[in-house]
């Protein structure tokens, strides 16, 4: 059930891409600032949408907000040394690809918190390395890579281009197919006409 | 574990990241590709503020916080022959264990190769002495700076007969607004008088002999600090009265070689 009532007892449907619901409460939706902009005070009709995130990245994003619920406020950015054991453990448990999705997700909800432990958890990554070793951590495109990306854009975008033709061509087409009558009309009462008036003149 | 894929990141995600990072982490980073330049260069109006320390005579181009906590240290060699691995970098470098070494043709192009890359990646201000020994490579990097119009937090000149410090003072006299505390050393016997188009918001003169009533009271400087002066106490008298009258409301210190004031510390800003 959903309700525009901001209680922490208030549980909300949350949709995701896979059109699964499932409940969050109202305490840990109003992390997100999202939410807040968006429901909180004219609430919802139905599941809230957050359609482009699975059901397992919602899930754990929204894991991070009810547990967060009864922590002290948020007060700016902290140290990855300062997180407790919890937080340790929840971002532990994640492989890269389920991380990115929070981050992505936590970005769009606007979730402070979340957001800035996991850029700060991704800034740990790169802490004490040399530029050697930080192009080994982070991925970046080689200028193979970068030539082959230019290659498939140039050919996508000539394809796009025939495609384009093609349609004009098409389109040229009927448009002469359809003037051909109106043309063809006009052409046989001129031709009437002028016999018309030639007769006349003769007599 | 796979390579992150830093740069597929949300713009402001991306930001909070570079946000996290040092001054050192970051001009590493920097320095990977081109492409985290760009995002770095973007985030520039998030970034911390930083002061660049140029030391021309042990060719070091210190980055620092404003609280001195963060320091990173970045070298300017001229190119040896050494191979280094430029073509994976954005500049020619070589990692070392208390900042990084960068190869150049010579030092003046190396110095502001890197100044232009820190001035598009942080909030700087320039920290400059130009000393004797190495005013012939300091002043056309000063005269550059000043071109690009970078602010300079502390600017230390030195006015000898040499036609470079001349020559730098004539270039940078009218731009001195960019300057927040300007320190001028002038020998004793210099003949060269510097004339103020424009002020720093704080001036220090050693050596100042050359100052004149009528430059001072046209200085538009917060702070004037002026020690061995020659002002005789009938200019003393003058600014006394200037001051009573609340036209001259900068604050002035004053160490003098004249026999009857030996020093006079302050002349406060607030009215008598």
């Amino acid at each position: 059930m959903t309700s525009p009532a901001s209680s922490s007892e208030v549980k909300y449907l949350i949709e995701s891409s896979e059109g699964n619901t499932f409940d969050v409460s109202g305490a840990a939706l109003r992390q997100s600032n999202t939410f807040n902009a968006m429901f909180l005070n004219i609430g919802a009709d139905g599941p809230i949408p957050f359609t482009d995130y699975n059901e397992a990245t919602l899930k754990k994003v929204f894991e991070y907000c009810e547990h967060s619920v009864n922590e002290e406020n948020y007060s700016g950015p902290k140290h990855q040394d300062d997180l407790s054991k919890w937080d340790l453990n929840f971002f532990n448990e994640m492989d890269q690809k389920m991380f990115i999705d929070v981050i992505n997700a936590s970005n769009f909800l606007d979730i402070e918190r979340l957001t800035s432990y996991c850029c700060e958890r991704i800034a740990r990554m790169l802490r004490g390395k040399n530029t050697q070793e930080m192009i080994k951590v982070i991925t970046l495109p080689t200028a193979e890579e970068l030539e082959a990306k230019q290659k498939v854009e140039e050919k996508k975008a000539a394809a796009a281009k025939k495609v384009a033709e093609k349609a004009a061509e098409t389109a040229e087409k009927t448009e002469t197919l359809e003037e051909l009558p109106v043309q063809q009309l006009v052409q046989t009462t001129r031709n009437k006409l002028t016999r018309k008036y030639l007769s006349f003149s003769n007599e | 574990m796979p390579p992150f894929p830093l740069l597929r990141l949300p713009r402001l995600v991306l930001f909070e990241v570079f946000k996290s990072l040092n001054i050192e982490e970051k001009i590493k980073l920097s320095l990977c590709s081109k492409k985290t330049s760009i995002q770095i260069n973007n985030a520039q109006f998030y970034s911390q503020k930083v002061i660049v320390d140029l030391d021309m005579l042990s060719h070091t181009i210190r980055v620092f916080s404003k609280n001195n906590k963060d320091i990173f240290e970045i070298f300017t060699y001229q190119d040896s022959g050494i191979s280094h691995n430029s073509n994976t970098h954005q500049l020619p470098i070589e990692c070392c264990t208390t900042g990084i070494k960068t190869f150049w043709k010579n030092h003046r192009e190396g110095y502001l190769s890197v100044i232009r890359h820190l001035l598009k990646m942080f909030q700087c201000k320039i920290s400059a002495d130009t000393k004797i020994d190495d005013i012939v490579q300091s002043q056309p990097i000063i005269s550059e700076l000043f071109d690009l119009q970078v602010e300079f937090k502390t600017l230390t000149i030195i006015l000898d007969e040499s036609k470079y410090q001349n020559f730098l003072w004539n270039q940078i006299s009218n731009n001195l607004g960019l300057v927040k505390d300007l320190n001028i050393i002038s020998f004793l016997d210099s003949e060269f008088i510097p004339v103020f188009t424009s002020w720093p918001q704080e001036i220090s003169i050693i050596c100042s002999e050359w100052v004149t009533l009528e430059s001072l009271l046209t200085c538009t400087c917060a702070t004037i600090r002026l020690d061995w002066s020659y002002l005789r106490n009938k200019d003393l008298g003058v600014i006394l009265r200037n001051w009573i009258l609340s036209i001259y409301t900068k604050y002035l210190y004053l160490m003098s070689f004249t026999p009857l004031i030996m020093f006079i510390p302050l002349l406060p800003t607030f009215s008598p």
